[in-house]
């Protein structure tokens, strides 16, 4: 399946098969077209949907982006992920290379990856302009 | 922290790349700008993480800084500021007309079963499954998210959970257990690389009622309930919580075989020389209540050390093998009642005394402990947010002995199975949650 993001929420709210069906990395089949093309001589009966009911999507404006990086702070949140922290520490490495006006922090989040870390989110709203986080084995 | 008005851009490993673009539209933010690297990234060297850093996004194709940059730097589009609801569908209430064989076909080809043959769920079919309970068919029973805490939760009534019922291949009178399992809101799959299985205990009369099977082969395909309950809870976690997508709500690397019906244990209660697992938890004996874990899987016994002395010291060869369990999940003993009836004749009259004993003798150093990967993980944070024990554990001595385990609640007890010999076998299973079954008759 590609999966266009331009037409993604169109996606989520008119095609089941993309919620239910096969991804790219999978290589599952393809969902066949709704059925209906009975041989004749078998009885046709009609099966119930057995999927569950999803939840309606809140749209969730995104930041406002910075124009430039000149002098603003990046955090660079490792969450955990093996391997995440170190690739961040390349990515503060290129930034003192190629960069060296932006100012890089880099931070462990505290808990397991999914859960928030409200005191790392603070200080970052407060001290920070932007974020990078690093998500992934 | 797009709420909190910080530009952010998460970079995410190439393999992850469908559950990402999925997954934030799914929470709202439809455009969000991911930059991602090639996967993995865990255990390269620093020269090839640099390589990663300085090459391009192997999604885009640009360069991978200059798509980070401008992640956080170039303006917001329209539809970036875009507010408001989206209506999701999951598709139409009925398939069809067609043949059976050709509908069965479709609920495969749509990932609606488990790739084994259905029960096609016809409106008769599914109406004589809700006579198995009390409780209207509209009746919400519960919210299901494909992996707890990492996607938005699905909700379903009584009557869609007896459509997948049906099509598992359960009989009206196993419903109420389907429908207690269905209101935990627990998955049987999870979306974790790590590939994690899922089991229930059940417990009280209605084993019987049932002709679940708890004697000779109990854990193995001998007894329609068994062998369909735990189908069921599969066929609920994938239909009803969208789970078991590989790529986007799946991404167990390897999969697990336990996956296809669960692992269902009734307990031999009247064989044990214990309380029953659910008198363990607080119900009466006479209540119907299933008991569910979660974990990563199950290994024989018989791998054990001393499994061959005279007088088999049961409590050490369940150590034995917790010792190679992550501490992730805890660990649960699956004994026949003949291993229960020796170990209660060498003292150990309640599974508490025995489960109290196995806390305190399965022990690891510090410096076995912090190299398991799931300490750096989970426990690590957990210490760095000041919880204990880790974050005691983490400022001990490399050789110092800790328990295996942080509490031992951690360790359950079932006993099961045909008396034709003393094997057990043992997973790494958490306990989650007991509910009564007598609840949804």
């Amino acid at each position: 399946m590609k999966i266009n993001r331009r037409n993604i929420l169109s996606m989520l709210g008119m095609t089941p098969a993309l919620l239910a069906g096969a991804s790219a990395e999978a290589q599952q089949a393809k969902p066949h077209a709704q059925p209906g093309k009975a041989s004749a001589g078998h009885a046709k009966v009609e099966g119930l949907n057995p999927k569950g009911t999803p939840p309606a999507i809140q749209l969730i404006p995104m930041a406002p982006r910075l124009g430039s990086l000149d002098g603003k702070t990046v955090y660079l949140i490792d969450t955990g992920f093996p391997g995440g922290g170190l690739l961040l520490l390349e990515i503060q490495g290129w930034f003192k290379r190629n960069m060296p006006s932006v100012n890089t922090v880099f931070k462990r989040k505290a808990g397991p990856y999914a859960e928030d870390d409200p005191e790392l989110w603070k200080e970052i709203k407060d001290k920070g302009h932007a974020a990078i986080m690093a998500i992934g084995h | 922290m797009e709420k909190l008005g910080v530009p952010t851009t998460p970079l995410v490993t190439r393999a992850f790349k469908d559950l990402a673009i999925l997954n934030v539209a799914k929470r709202g933010m439809p455009h969000e700008r991911i930059t991602f690297t090639p996967h993995p990234v865990y255990g390269k060297p620093p020269e090839q993480l640099r390589a990663y850093v300085e090459g391009n996004d192997p999604v885009s194709g640009k360069p991978m800084m200059k798509e980070i940059v401008d992640a956080l730097t170039v303006p917001l589009t329209d539809e970036e500021k875009k507010t408001g609801m989206v209506r999701v569908a999951s598709g139409p209430a009925k398939f069809g007309p067609d043949t059976p064989a050709n509908l069965q076909q479709y609920y495969h080809d749509n990932g609606m079963t488990d790739y084994l043959p259905i029960i096609v769920p016809t409106e008769e079919a599914v109406a004589e499954m809700l006579a198995g309970t009390s409780h209207k068919p509209d009746e919400p029973v519960g919210k299901m998210a494909a992996a707890a805490g990492a996607y938005p939760p699905w909700e379903y009534t009584v009557k869609q959970v007896a459509i997948n019922a049906v099509m598992a291949g359960c009989r009206p009178e196993y419903f109420p257990v389907l429908l207690a399992m269905a209101s935990s809101g627990q998955t049987s799959l999870s979306s974790s690389t790590n590939s994690f299985a899922s089991a229930a205990i059940i417990n009280g009369p209605i084993r019987d009622k049932l002709q679940m099977n708890y004697g000779i082969g109990a854990l193995g395909p001998f007894a329609q309930p068994n062998a369909t309950i735990g189908r069921a809870w599969l066929l609920i976690s994938k239909n009803l919580a969208n789970g078991g997508i590989p790529g986007d709500t799946y991404m167990g690397s390897l999969g697990n075989n336990l996956n296809y019906n669960n692992l269902i244990i009734a307990e031999n209660e009247a064989a044990s020389p214990w309380a029953p697992f659910h008198v363990q938890k607080g119900f009466k004996a006479e209540e119907n209540v299933v008991s569910l874990f979660r974990g990563l899987g199950i290994v024989p016994g018989q791998g054990a050390r001393f499994t061959s002395t005279d007088t088999p010291k049961y409590e050490e060869q369940f150590s034995d093998l917790f010792n190679v369990f992550t501490g992730l999940f805890g660990g649960l003993v699956v004994a026949d009642p003949l291993i229960a009836q020796s170990l209660k004749e060498r003292g150990y009259d309640t599974k508490e005394k025995l489960i109290d004993w196995l806390h305190k003798n399965t022990v690891q150093s510090v410096k076995d402990y912090k190299g398991r990967n799931f300490a750096n993980g989970f426990d690590y944070p957990r210490a760095l947010k000041g919880l204990e024990p880790y974050a005691t554990w983490y400022k001990m001595p490399d050789d110092a002995m800790i328990p295996h385990w942080p509490r031992a609640s951690d360790i359950n007890i079932v006993v099961t199975g045909g008396q034709t010999n003393a094997f057990f076998q043992s997973a790494n299973l958490s306990y989650s949650v007991s509910i009564s079954i007598d609840k949804w008759m």
